[in-house]
Formats: C-alpha cells, structure tokens, sequence
C-alpha cells in the first residue's frame, strides 16, 4: 500500500499530534490542545478486541511445540521420513548424477578420440588406392605375418591385400602429429622401428625449430612383408597421434609375366643365334649374327633388369611417414601401457573441462529458465498484492 | 514511541519471563516476539475480519509462517514486529479474499476490554454516546483509513512499524495517520 512515496520531512504540528496520540496510548498527560484527538484515541484503543484465554493457551503450547504437530501414534511418527533425510538423499542423488554425467561424457571424449582415429582408419580405406583388384585365390598362399601392432594398441590393422600368387607392389603413408618439442623423439623412434624391421631410410627430413613449428618426413623402404608390422608401430609410437593413413596396392602380375616371357624369348633367340653362329660359313653371316646376338643380349639385360626392379618393388613396399607439429600435448606414452602422472594429469584436466562444459550448459540452459521463473515470481506478487488491497478495499 | 512489551495482556507468567539466555538465538527472539506481540497481532487481525475464529486461526498462522521464515527477517528493512505485522496483514487479506465476504470494520467488537477506570452513571452515559459517536465516524472512513487506526490503537504499532507494513516511509506513514485522526475527529464532530 504505498500511499506516499516521498519522504519530506513531517510537519511539526503533525509530529505534536502524533506525539500526543503517542502519549495518551502510553497513559502520560498531553496538552489541552490535543484532547479531543486524544480522547478519540482512548476510545479506538478500547475497542481493541481480546484473546481468549483457550486460545492463548492453545497458542502458547504450540510456539512451546515450536509448532511441530501434535504428538500422535509412535508408530506413524517412525514412518515419517525426516525432511533432513529426503534433503541429504536429494542432494546425494544430485551429485551422483552429476559424477556419472561427467565420467559418461568424459568417457565418450575418450571415444571420440578413438572415432578419429577410425576415421582416420576410415579414410585411409577412402584413400586407399587399388590398381588392380586381386583375385582371391587360396592355394599355395604363403602365410602373412600379424598385422597387429606389437603393443597391441588400438591403431587400426594395415590394410593387406590377398597376394597369394599374385605380384602385388604396396606402398603406405602415415601422417602422424606430435608437440614441437618431441618431432626429434618421434623421428627416432621411426628409425628405430625401420632399422628393427630390415628396411631403408631412402631419405628423411627432420626439422625441429624449438619454437611452435616443427616437421619430419621419410621415404622409407620395407620388407613388404614387414608392412603390416612397420604400420602398427609407427602408428602407435610415443607422443605422436595418428592424423591419416593410406594403404595402396599394385597387381603387376601382368607386367612381371610380359617381363619374364620377354626374358626367356631374348635368351631362346640367343640361344639360337649362337647355334647359328656356330653354322655360320661367310664374314657377313658371322658379323650379321654377332649384331642379332648382342642385340639380344641387350634385350635380355634390359629384361633382366625389369624383373629384378619388378622384384624389389614386390619385395619392398615404399613407406612414407610425415610428422607434423601440432599444439596440444599428446597422450603420454602408451606404449608402456603404464598409468603416470602425465596421465593422470591429463585426464584430470579432461574431467575438468567436461566439468566446466557442464556447468557451462548447465547455466545456459538454467538461465532463461530462471529469468522465466523471476518474470512469473514478480507477476504472481504482483498480482496477489492487488488482490489483497481490493480485499482490504472491499472489507 | 516503541511499544513492544508494552502493549499485550494476558499472557501467562510462565511466557513473560524474561529469558535472556535464548534471546540472542533466532528462536528466543522470536519467543520473545511472540510473548509481545501475539494480544496485539490477534486485536489487529480481529478488527480486519471481525470473526473471533478466524482471526485466531490467522493469528496462528501468521506466527508459524513468521516462524518458519524467521531466519529470513532482515532487520536492516526494519524491526521484527513491522515484518510480522506485514505477514499477519497478507494473511488476513488471503483469508479476506477466500471466504469472498465483505467484512464490515465497524461492528461491536465482541470482547471489548473494560474501561480502566469506573465511572459514574452519567460518565458512563456520556462515554458510551461519544463512543457510539466515534464508531459511526469510523464506518464513514475508507477501509484503508481504518486498517491505519487498526495497526495503530488495536496492533500498537510505532510509526516507524506502521511504516514498514504499509510499505511507506516513517514521515509518510505519520502523515496518513494524522489524516486519518483529523478526518475522524472533524467525522466526529459532525455526527455529534
């Protein structure tokens, strides 16, 4: 009920009157210019109604029971459940709630992190480039070797197509990511894992500038039956993620055949230009068959050659591998599969900013929800004052 | 002008007896408030709905709700009877608008309190007329007029009380209760 809004000063002839109501209230004497308000005062205090003694009575038990209901059967007041309880258990099942949300979404950037790593095996399926499409043919296969990592870490298997009797050519490409500061820790570990393997480092390029930047690159060449192998470690090495990986693969089986009949039909007209050679009864005949014959001597050279470059192709598979710096950290070794501080504080500080996201979304989403909430607070006051006042205006 | 432990009657001994020790607690404080001002909230209440029921069961309403929320009070904004006295008055007007009754603040209340002094016949007389008198002014008055007298002569409210119930200033609310007082007064002198 806001009469007035202002708060000037009150006039003194009010405050001598209001003082003197004050009085007569407290039994003290007041000016003769004051008694008739005085008098009306007296007479508005008298009609003050009483409390009834029962009710005071009543009253004054239930401020004593600190107005706690009435005592009743034991046996109901056990099965009330304490609000203090609900209260505890409430805000327990809130916090609970609230870890198991955390560990679920942290868990799931964990999953995420091993989605990009399929993806990244998905895309090096993509990417993967097959020149001639194998036939599956199942005699006299020779076995391959495991493909799985060596640590057994969760890199995706190298790609192997079936080569059985076939002349495949392979050639792989790992793009791998590391901090700065470990792109010279990384390149080690790769010439560590070719040298393990028996393959070359054709040529490698390692830059590391100790600043943000950083690169590596290698032409690497594998024992093609090493491949699988090479890929599984290289993907796996200490403080390097896997950014993509290709797979190719080549028949040449067609092109080795075209090499090797080409091979034994110089060498068949060899052999028979040398028998003709040895009939030969004329210079011109001697010296026309000397020219057949070097010329297929070069023609089995060259075919020679072919095979044995056809050979090393098949024999070994081109591996290139290329580092590059990135920003964050990588996950600490787990190539020991060990549980170190590093990763301890990794993880924490995971938890912690899923943590922060939460409380994060938790505002964003609570906020409009509460400003609604304020809006309908301020509304239902609002309006429950008015009706109180046309209550009172209507009394 | 403070009236607390002043105004109420007829408490029991056993419930007046200072209690120093809890009076620094939130529960003695408000068992102190309610020692002093349960006669006065119930003759505010009373005058409100003019139902000696209902103003009781109101009047132990208030004091539940103003113990349950006493932890809430914030004497900055003003002394403890002003708040309770604010929450007596929204649950009188709650029980105003649900019994949807118009209730009349002028009728005989139905226990006034006895005259303090005895009278002779033709005193009495004469104070029973002008009371009649001053009641007949009070009917002509608005109902906010007399709910100001109400919270003044039947709750005992200071000004600055007065003031922190009706939501005005301690300057303000004086100033509407002299108002009210002088148009009483000139209603009175016109009926008589």
């Amino acid at each position: 009920m806001r009469l007035l809004d202002h708060d000037a000063p009150i006039d003194p002839e009010i405050a001598a009157v209001l003082d003197a109501i004050d009085a007569t209230l407290a039994g003290d004497p007041v000016d003769g210019r004051y008694a008739e308000t005085a008098e009306i005062a007296l007479l508005l205090s008298s009609e003050r109604a009483a409390v009834r003694p029962e009710f005071a009575r009543t009253m004054d038990e239930r401020v004593a029971r600190r107005f706690a209901p009435a005592p009743v059967a034991v046996s109901r007041r056990r099965r009330r459940v304490p609000r203090e309880f609900l209260e505890m258990t409430g805000g327990l099942a809130a916090a609970i709630g609230l870890i198991v949300a955390i560990v679920v979404i942290a868990g799931g950037g964990h999953g995420s992190s091993s989605m990009s790593s399929a993806s990244s095996g998905a895309a090096s399926g993509a990417g993967s480039s097959r020149a001639a499409s194998s036939p599956p043919t199942a005699s006299g296969s020779k076995a391959q070797p495991a493909l799985v990592p060596p640590n057994g870490s969760s890199s995706t298997p190298t790609l192997q197509p079936p080569t059985t009797g076939r002349k495949v050519v392979q050639s792989a490409g790992l793009e791998l990511a590391a901090a700065p500061s470990r792109i010279d820790d990384v390149a080690q570990q790769v010439y560590d894992v070719i040298g393990a393997l028996g393959g070359i480092v054709e040529n490698s390029t390692v830059t590391q500038t100790g600043g943000p930047e950083g690169y590596a690159d290698f032409q690497l060449s594998v024992p093609s039956a090493s491949l699988g192998q090479a890929m599984g470690r290289l993907s796996s090495l200490n403080y390097a993620q896997v950014v993509s990986r290709t797979d190719s693969s080549q028949d040449i089986t067609d092109q080795y055949g075209a090499a090797q009949r080409s091979l034994a039909d110089a060498r068949a007209l060899r052999t028979s230009l040398l028998k003709q050679l040895a009939g030969a009864t004329t210079t011109e005949q001697v010296d026309s068959l000397n020219a057949q014959i070097h010329d297929a001597e070069a023609s089995i050279s060259s075919d020679q050659a072919t095979l044995n470059r056809l050979n090393h192709q098949v024999g070994f598979s081109q591996l290139s591998v290329e580092i590059n710096a990135r920003s964050t950290p990588a996950p600490v070794s787990h190539g020991n599969g060990g549980f170190g501080i590093g990763q301890a504080a990794h993880d924490a500080g995971r938890v912690l900013t899923v943590a922060a996201g939460i409380a994060l979304i938790g505002i964003a989403a609570l906020l409009p929800v509460a400003l609604v909430a304020g809006l309908a607070w301020w509304v239902g006051s609002t309006v429950r004052r008015r009706r109180r006042e046309q209550a009172l205006d209507a009394a | 002008m403070d009236h607390a432990l002043v105004r109420s009657e007829g408490v029991p001994g056993t419930l007046t007896a200072s209690s120093v020790s809890s009076a620094s607690t939130s529960w003695g404080r408000f068992e102190e408030l309610y020692r002093s001002s349960r006669d006065d909230v119930y003759a505010y209440v009373f005058t409100l709905l003019r139902d000696g029921a209902a103003a009781e069961d109101v009047t132990a309403l208030a004091f539940e709700r103003a113990y349950r929320r006493r932890r809430t009070f914030d004497r900055r904004r003003g002394e403890e009877r002003g708040w309770l006295f604010g929450i007596a008055r929204n649950a009188a007007l709650d029980e105003l608008r649900r019994r949807r009754r118009v209730t009349a603040l002028v009728s005989e209340p139905s226990e006034p309190s006895d005259a303090s002094e005895p009278v002779s016949e033709d005193d009495e007389g004469e104070v029973a007329l002008r009371r009649t008198t001053v009641q007949t002014a009070l009917a002509k008055l608005p109902a906010r007029e007399r709910e100001i007298l109400a919270l003044k002569f039947h709750g005992g409210l200071s000004n600055a009380e007065l003031a922190r119930v009706l939501g005005v200033s301690e300057s303000n609310a004086g100033t509407l209760l002299y108002r009210t007082m002088e148009k009483l007064r000139k209603a009175c002198n016109a009926t008589a």
